[in-house]
């Protein structure tokens, strides 16, 4: 397996973390091969604003959700869509 | 003493006549066709019927003539009941288009009354009915629309104690809150009664539908078991909302309760709907099944019965922002106070916190006013403007510099006044915020002044 590749993701950012991150998409280069709690976790150190709501958030993949969890590695490719959920609760 | 008695007998002829106006008044109350303030008692259970009468026929024809929905359908939705939670942005049109659609009962809950600033998004309610309950609001607008429909409007707000037995006695629940303390509740409380929970929520330009509970779906705290921390959650009040946006998102409520109701399967039992009105994009996110791990819907729940869903998420269970006392009196004026500084014209800066749009609305009458939004106070080119102007008060001579802080309703000028001395970290100014903030200016010195 290659160990140095990396996939550019569209990163979306919906309701409070948008707001947290101050605009609504970026790109990030992550290792092609990569936990899905990492994924969170790089996306927590690039924007520390959205550490106070880590815990209140669903990621998903291509519109899937994605369990965010030690163990479990998955295949990122460049133009994988990668969405960030917290709840509204307005109404 | 003959006028003592006199005057009692008097009284108790007075008294009659206020008990028999009083009976007359129930009497009337009771004869009005809309029930008012039904509390969590029992309803009679929803009379069942099997054939269509030749009036819901015609009503009812251009969706009869849906092979999906039928006769067979609309004898399902005639048999169903519906109870929406909050008869505001969402729960009006859910509301509506379940009457329009014969739904055979809909209750409403809400604790509030209507405000004008409800009107461009809580589209049921009328300028007239300002100070109106609005459960009984929305009752009496889709009584209009159908009378075959039975309203059951609770004005009441729905807790630990009344969810239950309110709930149970339905078939669907609709989430149409704006506060996540009473979401939690209503997740918990729709899992223990068995019930699907159509979920919506608005805000600003986004809005989110999933339902809950739903053919071994997740609930709600399958998704989020951990309540928001309460100063990341933002109300429409702060936060601001396009109308149509709660509208959409109410609409596609009653479309999925119809669904369910009729038999036609709702689409999001384990999906969530994502809507940017800004992009004019629906985005769909697959979601997990129900967690076996969940403390309520899980296969060894701890929770199996309802909690203090208040002390739980850390935050009331309504959307009204409180007055917050951050500050010492002493680090606080009136906006009285403030109007004699501005008549006497006294050196001083006047810090307006508020987003910049929001000066667009109002503002005080002050010329030199700097605008610094409270999420811009630690950023340095924002203070470098205001330390300018300090300086330029001391090299006029003034040496403790008066700096007075403003916001809307006097919340966020007391943090703003505790950041701006950490920021500045000056001991030749004295920085105190105006009470109650625009609000109060507008109460106690300017009637003329706008509130929003």
């Amino acid at each position: 397996m290659e160990l140095n590749t990396f996939a550019n993701v569209r990163v979306l950012f919906f309701a409070k973390s948008r707001e947290l991150v101050g605009e609504k998409e970026t790109v990030i280069n992550y290792p092609s091969r990569i936990s899905t709690r990492r994924i969170l976790n790089e996306l927590l150190e690039r924007y520390n604003s959205l550490s106070v709501i880590s815990e209140n958030l669903i990621l998903s993949l291509n519109e899937e959700y994605l369990d965010i969890n030690d163990d479990l590695i998955i295949n990122l490719k460049t133009g994988d869509e990668l969405a960030v959920i917290p709840p509204i609760s307005g109404g | 003493m003959d006028e003592l008695q006199l005057l009692k007998d008097e009284l108790s002829k007075r008294d009659a006549e206020i008990a028999k106006l009083k009976m007359a008044l129930q009497e009337k109350e009771k004869q009005l066709s809309l029930r008012t303030d039904v509390t969590e008692e029992a309803l009679k259970p929803l009379k069942q019927v099997n054939k269509l009468s030749n009036e819901s026929i015609s009503r009812y024809s251009r969706q009869l003539i849906l092979p999906e929905l039928g006769v067979t359908g609309q004898v399902k939705l005639t048999n169903s009941s519906v109870l929406i939670v909050g008869a505001g942005g969402l729960g009006c049109p859910s509301a509506v288009y379940l009457a329009a659609a014969g739904i055979g009962r809909l209750g409403i809950v809400d604790y509030d009354e209507v405000e004008l600033s409800n009107l461009h998004r809580q589209i049921l309610h009328t300028e007239d009915r300002v100070g109106m309950s609005k459960s009984q609001s929305v009752a009496t607008t889709c009584h209009r629309l159908n009378s075959g429909v039975e309203y059951v409007p609770y004005h009441l707000a729905l807790d630990s104690c009344n969810a239950l037995p309110i709930i149970s006695q339905y078939d669907i629940v609709l989430d149409a809150t704006d506060n996540v303390a009473t979401r939690y509740l209503l997740n918990d409380a729709c899992v223990i009664a068995g019930k699907t929970l159509v979920s919506g929520s608005a805000l600003r330009f986004e809005g989110q539908l999933t339902v809950y509970n739903y053919e071994n779906g997740p609930c709600y705290r399958c998704l989020y078991p951990k309540p928001p921390p309460p100063q990341t959650v933002t109300n429409c009040s702060d936060g601001g909302v396009v109308g149509v946006v709660p509208g959409i998102i109410g609409c596609m409520q009653a479309l999925e309760a119809i669904k369910i109701a009729s038999g036609i399967k709702s689409s999001f039992g384990q999906r969530m709907l994502l809507f940017d009105a800004i992009d004019g994009t629906f985005r769909c996110v697959k979601l997990r099944g129900r967690q076996p791990s969940c403390p309520v819907c899980g296969d060894a729940p701890t929770i199996t019965q309802l909690i203090d869903y208040e002390q739980f998420c850390g935050a009331k269970a309504s959307d009204k922002d409180k007055a917050m006392n951050i500050l010492e009196k002493e680090q606080r004026m009136s906006a009285k106070e403030y109007k004699t500084i501005l008549e006497e014209k006294k050196p001083h800066i006047l810090v307006d916190v508020r987003q910049p749009v929001e000066l667009e609305i109002c503002q005080l009458p002050n010329t030199k006013t700097i605008n610094i939004p409270v999420s811009s106070l630690q950023k340095e080119e924002k203070i470098s403007e205001l330390r300018d102007r300090i300086n330029q008060l001391k090299s006029n001579g003034d040496d403790k510099v008066p700096i007075v802080v403003v916001c809307r309703r006097g919340n966020d000028s007391q943090s703003a006044v505790n950041t701006l001395k950490q920021q500045l970290l000056d001991n030749n100014i004295e920085i105190k915020d105006i009470k109650g903030g625009l609000h109060s200016w507008s109460k106690n010195v300017d009637h003329n002044f706008p509130q929003y």
